[in-house]
């Protein structure tokens, strides 16, 4: 089933592809030009705001809203009553309903609220000092209740429940393989110990946002800041109209990162206009986002590994428990990938792996970049560090003795059939490192430290994922790409540029691509789960390759020539081995639209389609495939204020083919600092569910002077599902930063801190400073 | 909702006129970089904004017979800049260039930062080791001189009375030889709340520590002069040793508490860390300077 990548091209060098060449729309970013979700405003439109819980657990006894309505400039004030589906049950797949974990959401919300961020009450007013005013007048009486704040504590059957279900427990993974007690008798030497990873916000620059209209032709039209302009239907269904009467639009994206997967403002738009018949624009405060909006998953991950004298890995048991927080969301998802990415890059004999994700009172946790494999990365990475010290080898000897290769499988069984270069990657990272710096002062420690991470890209094969592209060819030999990606930032919009510029032979600037449009652009799925280049890079490169097909025969006749012996590039069309013969690419054109040749094409492409894998033994195929690197690492600790200094950052993940090498580097260091952030400074503080960290004051994302230079090393094995060989680098990119921190500091100070982020209190704790 | 009538008066003639009578409802307003996010976020009664942007009188820097006056609307940027601060107060430039990010710090003055009052107010360790004094004006032109360190009374609380404006900041040179030194300790490099903040301004006789001048920020309700700390350095050489003593003595004289950036147990031992480097460092200063005769 796999493709020689060569052959997708004939033999000749690329143009365009693995080209460093600036994003198409690099300038208008850089001025200020680009106009995104709060840009856009519309004459006589409305404001809209949220009125959210007081309490993480209550139950709603009443709501006055008489007082607002009665405020001058006020055009609607919406509770769950005015909502006509209010309750919804949310499945997964956009295309292929797979069952199981279906979360029970209200829009706004009804009896119970689950957590401080819960939307209770909409308004729509005339200015936004109006519209704040007006939430200040809804009156709402509420019977607090307990609540449970903590995943393990929620997991008793007599805890607080926090939904309407029987269960705290929302879903329990296991994967089985070989058995453990043997794995471990044979081991010399078994670590065991108990992580913990924080809630992280994704710190977006551009919070939610959105504006909706009702258009000339009653189509309810939103325009979003989103990763999934899919949301079309749930917001259609909701308001209990056909789905073809709501036009989602994304413009560019300020970030994502996983947030904007799930719905922000859309469905508030979306009634807030159908109420009032007007335009009303939503825009939330930085403190409104990170109180309300979705975190990465809290995990408690207890692990037990065990390896022979030579450091061959035996046998692994992990339990993982994540906090959900109060809704289902992603979590169950999210929980499968951890499950699946427990062991890591390794080859394991004996693996059990217990798997729970666990409903509090706490913010709802879903999608956020890695999407549960930076939790394990951390964990099992610093498992391969604590056995590599017991056992007296090196970090890289004891990984290279156990990494996966290309045809081995999984724990789950699944083999491994594209490029598998953990280990170059490794060797690379830590040989750019180079040697330890000297230290600054006597009571500075230099650590260096290597990570390995695996991630998947491409989403759950059980989810029969697709996608759409359309290319057309223009009578001037300009070329049209209609895609309905969401472009987030991570250049999804170019890379398709270049994919149709590469088969076309067309220049980058005569390449237009159409975006995120449900109404105009074929649906391409969700800019998520790395799939956007997999996915949709192999649809337009199908429909590409289509249309140079259909102009192949009418090309040949003019030039005399075999079809076969023809090169597009240049916007000619040349003999090979013949560049005096040529022809201009719009002649070709124009003949064939004189014969009736189709000049466009709309070619889908379909990820491979499994069923759902078996969650008592975890045995069979998730994902279409992974990507695998290394991070390398030398930090500085301030023995006495446990200040960590990074002072080197080596990135070296393999790419398979980058697209365009300058957005891959991009990728990569911007995933780097993501990381970063996670090992170091990160943290969303909740206390009995309410935010102490509601801004970016108190939420400590890396200043541009707390980063060090990244030195990005990618390799190309031209083997990965994607096309041209790519494999996927927006998630994976920011997988085993944070082990690689701490793995490092563990090397600096002689003692291993299992919690993250790594602040100077832990580091001085963990030095028995304090 | 913020209800506001604003006045942007061009002197401080007109500025005591306009708010003349209405003097609890004013509010003073610069850089905006605190009053801003604190209004939005508090539903404020009606007030009187003025602004004070256009009075020209208080943008100055300047020596006079070994004093250095800083107007109030002096910005970061300008005292980090000034080569007067820089060589006369260089705690306090160090100080102002650690404030925030360069947009913050292009507007936030050192009039704002001082009223605002917060306890890890950057600037006000180094002003409290210079012994600045607080000049203010009133209504009917009442002025006061309040040494800095009775100008705080507690978080956000100062002794200043409503419609009472912080007019300049001055403060002795520092008698030579002295040497000084200023650590800020953040959890990141920038854009922080400092966790503890030193400033200490030494003045040397040979190589005996003749007055030492220590003020601290984010370890108490607010910034404060370490006077038991100084006394046990006055008069002594420094040495490892005496460093020891000052780190033991000043976890007397601070009462931090636990946040969100850092437990109480924490901010204590690294005010002893942070206190011995800024000694170390201006005692290496003050011996460079005074060609290794400490």
């Amino acid at each position: 089933m796999k493709k020689d990548p060569k052959d997708q091209l004939s033999n000749y060098e690329y143009q365009f592809i693995g080209k460093p060449v600036p994003r198409h729309d690099a300038w208008d970013k850089v001025f200020g030009r680009t106009k995104y979700a709060d840009d856009f405003d519309m004459p006589g439109m409305l404001f809209g705001k949220v009125l959210r819980s007081s309490y993480p657990a209550a139950k709603i006894l009443s709501i006055d809203t008489s007082g607002a309505e009665k405020m001058p400039g006020v055009a609607a004030v919406l509770t769950a009553k005015d909502v006509p589906n209010n309750e919804t049950v949310t499945r997964f797949g956009q295309t292929h309903q797979v069952g199981g974990f279906e979360g029970l959401y209200r829009v706004l919300a009804d009896k119970k609220v689950r957590f401080m961020g819960e939307a209770v009450a909409l308004v729509a007013a005339e200015t936004e000092e109006i519209a704040e005013e007006a939430l200040a007048r809804i009156k709402v009486e509420y019977e607090q209740l307990p609540g449970v704040f903590d995943p393990l504590e929620a997991m008793n059957p007599d805890a607080y429940q926090v939904g309407e279900g029987d269960s705290n427990i929302i879903c329990n993974y296991q994967v089985r393989k070989g058995d453990v007690k043997e794995g471990f008798s044979r081991s010399h030497v078994v670590v065991e110990n108990t992580y913990r990873v924080p809630f992280v916000e994704h710190a977006f620059l551009e919070p939610e946002s959105g504006i909706a209209w009702i258009d000339d032709s009653e189509i309810i039209t939103i325009r979003v800041s989103t990763q999934v302009i899919e949301h079309f239907r749930d917001v259609a269904d909701v308001l209990g109209i056909p789905h073809n009467k709501v036009r989602v639009i994304a413009p560019m994206v300020g970030g994502g990162f996983g947030s904007k997967e799930d719905i922000t403002v859309e469905t508030f738009l979306a009634l807030l206009t159908w109420k009032t018949g007007k335009p009303v624009k939503m825009t939330w405060t930085r403190e409104g986002s990170i109180i309300s909006s979705s975190k990465r998953h809290p995990y408690v991950m207890k692990y037990k590994t065990g390896a022979t004298r030579d450091g061959k890995l035996m046998a692994m048991e992990a339990q993982l428990i994540s906090d959900a927080g109060a809704h289902v969301y992603l979590s169950p998802w999210v929980l499968l990938y951890s499950t699946v990415d427990a062991t890591g890059p390794y080859d394991i004999p004996n693996v059990k792996v217990d798997s729970y994700t666990v409903l509090t009172n706490n913010t709802f946790t879903s999608a956020n970049r890695g999407f549960g494999a930076p939790q394990v990365c951390f964990a099992y990475e610093s498992q391969m560090d604590e056995l590599a010290r017991r056992l007296s080898l090196s970090p890289l000897e004891i990984r290279k003795r156990n990494y996966l290769r290309k045809g081995d499988a999984l724990a789950t069984g699944r083999v491994l059939e594209y490029g598998v270069e953990t280990e170059k990657t490794a060797i690379k990272a830590l040989e750019a490192l180079g040697e330890p710096s000297m230290p600054s002062s006597p009571t500075e420690k230099i650590g260096q430290g290597l990570a390995s991470g695996m991630m998947s890209y491409g989403r759950m094969t059980f989810l029969h994922d697709t996608s759409r592209s359309y290319v057309g060819i223009e009578l001037d030999g300009s070329v049209t790409v209609r895609c309905g990606v969401q472009d987030i930032g991570g250049g999804q919009a170019s890379s398709l540029a270049s994919i149709a510029a590469e088969i076309l032979g067309v220049p980058m600037e005569e390449i237009k691509v159409f975006i995120g449009d449900t109404a105009l652009t074929p649906i391409a799925g969700t800019t998520t789960a790395t799939r956007m280049l997999y996915m949709s890079g192999n649809a337009t490169l199908k429909a590409a390759t289509e249309v140079k097909k259909s102009l192949l025969p009418k090309a040949a006749e003019m030039l005399e020539a075999s079809p076969e012996d023809l090169v597009f590039r240049d916007k000619k069309v040349f003999v090979r081995g013949a560049p005096a013969r040529a022809i201009p690419l719009a002649d070709v054109v124009k003949a064939c639209a004189a014969d009736g040749v189709q000049l466009y094409n709309v070619a889908q492409f379909n990820a491979p389609f499994r069923e759902l894998i078996d969650f008592k033994t975890g045995q069979g195929q998730v994902f279409p495939d992974f990507t695998f690197g290394s991070h390398a690492v030398e930090v500085a600790v301030d023995t006495e204020t446990g200040k960590v200094r990074v002072l080197k950052l080596v990135a070296c993940y393999d790419v398979g083919q980058a697209i365009n090498p300058l957005s891959a580097e991009g990728q990569i260091e911007g995933g780097a600092l993501y990381g970063l952030g996670y090992a170091l400074t990160e943290e969303v503080i909740l206390d009995k569910g309410i935010t102490l960290t509601p801004s970016f004051s108190e939420y400590l994302v890396p200043t541009s002077v707390d980063a060090p230079h990244v030195k990005t090393i990618m390799l190309e094995s031209r083997d990965g599902a994607g096309p041209f060989g790519a494999k996927g680098i927006g998630e994976p990119s920011c997988n085993s930063i944070a082990p690689a921190v701490a793995n490092a500091v563990a090397n600096a100070i002689g003692a291993r801190i299992l919690d993250l982020p790594l602040t100077p209190e832990k580091i001085l704790r963990s030095l028995q400073k304090l | 909702m913020i209800e506001a009538e604003y006045v942007a008066p061009s002197n401080l003639g007109e500025l005591f006129k306009s708010i003349e009578g209405r003097a609890e409802r004013v509010k003073f307003v610069a850089g905006c970089t605190n009053v801003l996010p604190d209004l939005r976020a508090q539903n404020p009664a009606p007030m009187l904004l003025v602004d004070l942007t256009g009075i020209e009188e208080l943008r100055r820097i300047e020596e006079n017979n070994g004093v250095i006056s800083i107007g109030s609307l002096a910005t970061m940027t300008e005292l980090a800049a000034s080569e007067i601060i820089r060589t006369h107060g260089p705690i306090l430039a160090s100080a102002a260039r650690a404030l925030g990010n360069p947009l913050t710090r292009n507007r936030a003055t050192i009039g704002g930062n001082i009223a605002d009052a917060s306890p890890a107010a950057d600037t006000a360790p180094p002003l409290l080791a210079l012994e600045a004094t607080i000049h203010t004006e009133g209504a009917s032109h009442a002025k006061r001189e309040i040494p800095v360190e009775e100008f705080f009374i507690g978080p956000n609380q100062t002794v200043l009375n409503q419609g009472e404006l912080i007019t300049r900041i001055t403060f002795p040179i520092p008698k030579d030889p002295s040497a000084s030194s200023h650590i800020k300790f953040g959890l990141r490099n920038a854009m922080a709340i400092s966790v503890v903040s030193v400033a200490v301004v030494l003045e040397m006789q040979g190589n005996l520590c003749h007055r030492a001048r220590i003020a601290l920020g984010s370890v108490a309700p607010k910034p404060i002069r370490a006077y038991l700390t100084e006394k046990e350095l006055e008069g002594r050489k420094i040495t490892e040793e005496v460093l020891e003593s000052c780190a033991e003595v000043v976890k007397k004289e601070i009462s931090p508490i636990t946040d969100i950036r850092a437990s109480a147990q924490y901010r204590e031992h690294v005010t002893g860390v942070l206190l011995k480097r800024a000694l170390w460092q201006a005692a290496r200063e003050g011996e460079n300077s005074t060609n290794g005769n400490i």
